[in-house]
């Protein structure tokens, strides 16, 4: 009974990981920006698939660490090229209703041109281990998801150093703090927006190459990110970094014991639920938000 | 003014009475009796989204629940489909009423994924709650509607008369609305929130109000679309199909009576038209033109085809029509 609660919190915080790893990209874009992007988890399907090419042509580690490599640039690069297509235009005529119509609309393309390109068939990515497990004792899971949960950490704390040690990293939250401030102090804000777009993007794209370690990978997946990245956003306050890193964590552990406990079914709706639950007694999310 | 105006809208009515009668084709009048379906969602989406500038992304958990209550009421209870519809209208009313209580105090982003976790709850339930809903497998086999005085509405012709009335009563409801003293505030409160209140506009009433009656008329519209087709799916209640109706109103003119109309009737014959795409590619290009098409209107067409016939006619952007 108890290995069996401790295991489920163990799958929880491995998949809350990469929730964590998701919506700190969103929360990110949303502090700096203001905008919310609900096709964020179209990123991370297009991450996951450049995986599953690059491991279909390169096989092993080499496929692995290309793989991340691949979906950093290639989604940082798609990010780019969103943000100055789509948002830059929006953010001069500036209406929440705009922008968050224009990013469902994007997300459609995305999803479905993704269908017509990659097929609807679901995809698993290779296992390098072979299928091997840890012991732990108590709890059991398998190498792939131990890598998955390193990975998701170590790139969380890769993006705190660059954040608070990097000019770059500092000027995105002095925008994030105040934008006039950070013009006014020769920041060039244009060049942050483009930035924190990209990085925010390739993040999600990161994490849905480590998603698909866990689920499988097919061109309509974007949605159950962006819905868990969107509730962690909000439990954590949105454009609250660190907020976004705890909630994600909590989100995946409430939602392993709950389908343990509560219904297998139901799964899904237990964000949200807690969602509805925050929003209505805490407004502000767990952590505060990060107000301007 | 007014009398000229009186003449086009009577020519219009003819015009919509005739149409079936000219058009003989049922594929035709198929995709006409869908179009009137979807003008009362589109439309009674833009009255809380366009008129009162709350963005509901969960508009199809009305859509379903009107459609599942009639349909199952009928089913399970032998209630007529005609008093059904109403129900249908009636429960989604409701659980606008209630969702609206807790969700309209937020806004944007956050009344955004409100809604859309309210939907996504209620599709996992219409999912998962196999005895009742059929799963995912959806409701087959709902009555039609009950003829009398010897008309049946089984065929495309007689429920385009049906949906219409039922279009042109949504319709005429709306446009009450938004002219009352009620739908101005509603705009005004759109507007300048603060503004509003500070003139004594109760914000919060107001949006709750507003809020079920467009359930109430989603409800109204999905109930009507399960005694056409009598087959129904977890599918209505879903993000896609909120995406249909916001797509539709945004392209025909946002916070426009007119414009939902066009756009519902515009997108439901183009999607149409895509089949022949379709069969080439062999699969579904619909939300890839619909989200096309909504991103090109935000960025380049402000106020849709309604927006587009005003700055035609050099007027100002405003509420589209005059009396």
């Amino acid at each position: 009974m108890e290995s069996l609660f401790l295991q489920q919190v163990v799958n929880g915080l491995i998949v809350g990981s990469v929730y964590s790893l998701i919506a700190v990209g969103l929360t990110m874009i949303f502090g700096v920006m203001r905008i919310s992007n609900f096709a964020h988890g179209d990123f991370s399907m297009v991450g996951a698939y450049i995986a599953v090419f690059i491991l279909a042509w390169v096989p092993g580690w080499f496929g692995w660490v290309g793989s991340l490599v691949a979906a950093l640039a290639g989604v940082g690069i798609l990010g780019l090229v969103v943000e100055r297509g789509l948002f830059r235009p929006l953010i001069t005529r500036w209406t929440d209703l705009d922008q968050i119509m224009a990013s469902v609309g994007l997300f459609f393309v995305m999803e479905n041109l993704a269908q017509l390109f990659f097929g609807a068939t679901p995809r698993m990515l290779p296992d390098p281990f072979q299928g091997a497990t840890v012991d732990f004792g108590l709890f059991s899971t398998s190498m792939m998801r131990v890598l998955c949960i390193s990975m998701a950490v170590g790139i969380i704390i890769l993006l705190q150093i660059y954040l608070n040690r990097a000019r770059m990293g500092v000027a995105i939250q002095a925008t994030a703090q105040n934008r006039n401030a950070a013009q006014l102090m020769g920041i060039n804000i244009n060049l942050i927006y483009g930035l924190t777009f990209a990085l925010g993007s390739a993040l999600a794209g990161l994490g849905g190459v480590l998603y698909g370690t866990i689920f499988a990978i097919y061109p309509t997946m974007g949605a159950i990110p962006t819905l868990k990245a969107f509730v962690v956003t909000i439990l954590g306050g949105m454009g609250n970094i660190r907020g976004a890193i705890f909630s994600g964590f909590i989100l995946g552990v409430a939602e392993s014991l709950g389908g343990a406990y509560v219904s297998m079914e139901y799964k899904n709706a237990i964000g949200f639920v807690i969602l509805i639950l925050v929003l209505l007694i805490i407004p502000h999310g767990l952590f505060g938000r990060s107000e301007e | 003014m007014a009398a000229k105006q009186k003449i086009w809208a009577g020519l219009g009515l003819v015009a919509c009475l005739a149409l079936p009668l000219i058009i003989t084709d049922r594929y035709i009048q198929h995709l006409l009796v869908m179009s009137l379906i979807f003008v009362i969602f589109s439309s009674s989406w833009n009255l809380i989204t366009g008129y009162s500038g709350q963005l509901n992304m969960g508009h199809a958990a009305f859509f379903g629940i009107g459609a599942y209550a009639s349909a199952l009421l009928a089913l399970k209870l032998g209630v007529s489909p005609w008093i059904g519809m109403f129900l249908g209208g009636l429960l989604a009313a409701a659980a606008g009423f209630l969702l609206g209580i807790p969700a309209l105090r937020l806004s944007g982003p956050y009344l955004a994924i409100t809604t859309i976790g309210f939907a996504e709850i209620l599709r996992l339930v219409a999912m998962n709650w196999v005895d009742l809903t059929r799963g995912s497998l959806g409701l087959y086999g709902i009555p039609p509607l009950p003829g009398f005085w010897g008309i049946r509405f089984t065929s495309e012709l007689t429920f385009y008369y049906v949906a219409l009335a039922a279009a042109a009563w949504a319709l005429f409801c709306f446009r009450r609305i938004t002219r009352s003293e009620f739908g101005l505030s509603l705009q005004a409160m759109r507007e300048d929130e603060i503004g509003a209140e500070s003139i004594g506009i109760g914000t919060n009433r107001y949006k709750l109000t507003v809020f079920t009656i467009s359930a109430f008329f989603g409800g109204f519209a999905g109930a009507l679309l399960a005694h056409y087709q009598r087959l129904i799916s977890p599918d209505m209640l879903s993000l896609g199909e909120t995406f249909q109706a916001l797509t539709m109103t945004m392209i025909g003119g946002l916070g426009t009576l007119t414009g939902p109309v066009i756009g519902a009737v515009l997108l439901t014959f183009l999607s149409e038209g895509l089949r022949f795409v379709e069969d080439a590619v062999k699969m579904d290009v619909r939300l890839i033109i619909y989200g096309g098409l909504l991103i090109v209107t935000i960025l380049f067409m402000r106020g849709g085809i309604m927006g587009l016939w005003e700055r035609w006619r050099g007027r100002s952007a405003g509420d589209g029509e005059e009396a």
